[in-house]
């Protein structure tokens, strides 16, 4: 239309002009609207899953590791919510009419208990070279996605705060996750390795039963949690070594455990592989799930837009400079509970409960205590 | 209002008379007319009992709105006419130029805002390395200290039904309100533990022997600040999340001042333990809020700042919190009014007094540890209270790369 033209040429271009224009606009709206829905089915898609994962539901999951046995008492023993009560250390009743359900206060050497794991902890997975954090508690729904959780959808775990796009984390991996979104690092800072303390706050939808009774299943807890980056020829190794740092610290604290290498059916849509432990819990009279390692490979840094770039240099160019870089690779990501302290104080009550009502306090906590030994009834 | 009250009163009576009258044997034309007065009567009274619930909606409305009482004490005006009670030790001399906590937070690798600014948006933060052992530090001192003071160690629900935010004085859903509110329900975050410590004993009649109750509590505190610009807000100044250990008493009336008293004390010995310089007011009339009797602030000297900061507030709310709370106490003395004995002759329940204070706001503590202790080659010594509750730390030294 740029060049001389016949009027009745130019007419015959606009129209044309207009008839694809009208075409395109139509056909424009609908590659929007398919490359949304394929990004969404995208995102459906969960991890692919490590050869040696047992295939099935979670009845299907393979016991890796078994430490101690269940201690042998001789009186009849107490499940942690009539042991907290005897010894004032929580109250259910007073956070029910506050705040609901599910939710308590810790009262006494349970507050004591409470930082006394926390710093102890934090104190030996730093040993091992973790990187001491605290999160934000309130984080962009976006970041929640790209973690692989969904917070709008139905049972969602996930609290959302009225009028933003912001939500409540359910666990320090979210925030931590985040830290180094839509970057590329260098290679010699992996591996990273995060040890986050945060509080996490899940609305427990859907969850219902016997398991939900006093401390099993509330609303908000403390969490310590661990957090790996690394090159993904190393994920695997990371995988054990989280592994091996939780069983040294249940095994610190004298708990009965078993380690189970997760069915695929258990999974969940970022976990190549997930490792759970579970203690032995004598008030319920079973095990209970008290950590899990999970390595997400690179589920979570494809959409948390997390890479790496590799330091040597393509062989294939014989060229010099910048050319000779290797493009950037996703790293890998790696999350374990260090400490989830409801559940661990379940253990270490019910556990460590004496004839006489009190409950002994493990060697390593101690000093993290103030040196108290024992939780004793109080006098009244 | 109360001439309604007695017009719906009287029109009630009236229906009953009609309603009465019905009961017995009438005349079909009799009772023809008894049914048409009374339903010009249910209507009128129906009428008037919608009225009479919003008007007592209305001054139920109002009354809430009324401030507390102000102690005799109390400097009338505003925030410029409170009154210094005490001030401690002096500004720290520096031989160099210093820094102010954002800077050094940079280059000893303490926090982290930029990514929290993606992650969650402006005033969040990540705290890192020895700024961890630092908040983790205080927290248990704090708490060890208060608890040789004869305080109960307490950590609370951080999500509470906003009906119970409302009852402790503060607005949920005001225009520039401080509170986050949870999607789909009625319920809110904290913004201090002053709130679900105060809803411990929420429509309770305690026995007077379990006065004072002393409460330390730990928990996160989640703020909006909405309203809130200018330069005091850098860095960890003005955070929308922070740590913080309150404490909390519930007494006898005629005990709040001297627990008052009580409470400036700790949080002056507290800050003196750490070797701050810093200064208590006795805060004016105009700077007290809905609740508070008499409120004592300690600012601290934030040498970065170059000015006063506050890092604590001491409030006596009277019976303020206590009546919406439904918190009463039962005297033990019998009244000497009745000769009888028995249940008769206990004294009525008596609304409690409730204060709180602040003992560690761990970002505002950091502050003033980061600028105050700060040394010439970029380090920062920590004070010796905290050491045993850091593994031993002395130092935050630059770290090599």
């Amino acid at each position: 239309m740029k060049g001389k033209l016949e009027p009745s040429e130019r007419q015959r271009l606009i129209e044309e002009g207009k008839n694809l224009k009208e075409g395109l606009a139509t056909l424009e709206e609908d590659l929007l609207k398919l490359t949304d829905e394929l990004q969404q089915e995208a995102q459906g898609i969960p991890n692919m899953t490590h050869p040696d994962v047992p295939i099935g539901g979670e009845d299907c999951s393979v016991i890796r590791k078994k430490v101690g046995s269940p201690p042998q008492f001789g009186f009849q023993i107490k499940d942690h919510l009539q042991l907290g009560k005897e010894l004032d250390l929580f109250d259910f009743d007073a956070a029910a009419e506050v705040s609901g359900s599910k939710f308590y206060y810790l009262k006494n050497e349970a507050v004591m208990l409470e930082m006394g794991l926390i710093n102890w902890t934090l104190s030996e997975v730093m040993k091992k070279g973790f990187i001491p954090l605290t999160t934000p508690e309130i984080v962009r729904s976006s970041v929640v996605e790209k973690c692989g959780f969904q917070p709008r959808g139905a049972n969602t775990q996930v609290y959302s705060i009225e009028g933003s796009d912001q939500c409540l984390i359910g666990t320090a991996e979210i925030p931590v996750g985040g830290i180094h979104m839509d970057s590329i690092l260098a290679e010699s800072l992996l591996p990273l390795k995060y040890a986050a303390f945060s509080h996490c706050f899940r609305t427990e939808a859907g969850a219902a039963g016997a398991a939900t009774r006093g401390l099993y299943r509330v609303h908000q807890f403390s969490k310590v949690e661990m957090f790996v980056l690394c090159r993904p020829e190393e994920s695997d190794l990371y995988h054990e070594e989280l592994i091996k740092i939780e069983e040294d610290l249940f095994s610190s604290l004298g708990l009965h455990y078993k380690t189970l290498d997760m069915a695929s059916g258990d999974l969940g849509a970022p976990a190549y592989r997930k490792f759970d432990v579970e203690a032995w819990m004598p008030g319920l009279e079973r095990f209970g799930e008290i950590s899990s390692a999970s390595n997400c490979t690179d589920y979570q840094s494809r959409r948390l837009g997390i890479r790496y770039r590799p330091s040597e240099p393509s062989s294939a160019s014989p060229k010099k400079g910048k050319a000779n870089l290797a493009p950037p690779r996703f790293v890998h990501t790696l999350n374990a509970t260090a400490c989830a302290v409801p559940r661990m104080i379940v253990c270490l009550l019910e556990n460590y409960q004496q004839e006489d009502g009190s409950v002994t306090i493990p060697e390593p906590l101690r000093p993290f205590m103030g040196g108290l030994e024992i939780i004793a009834p109080k006098s009244r």
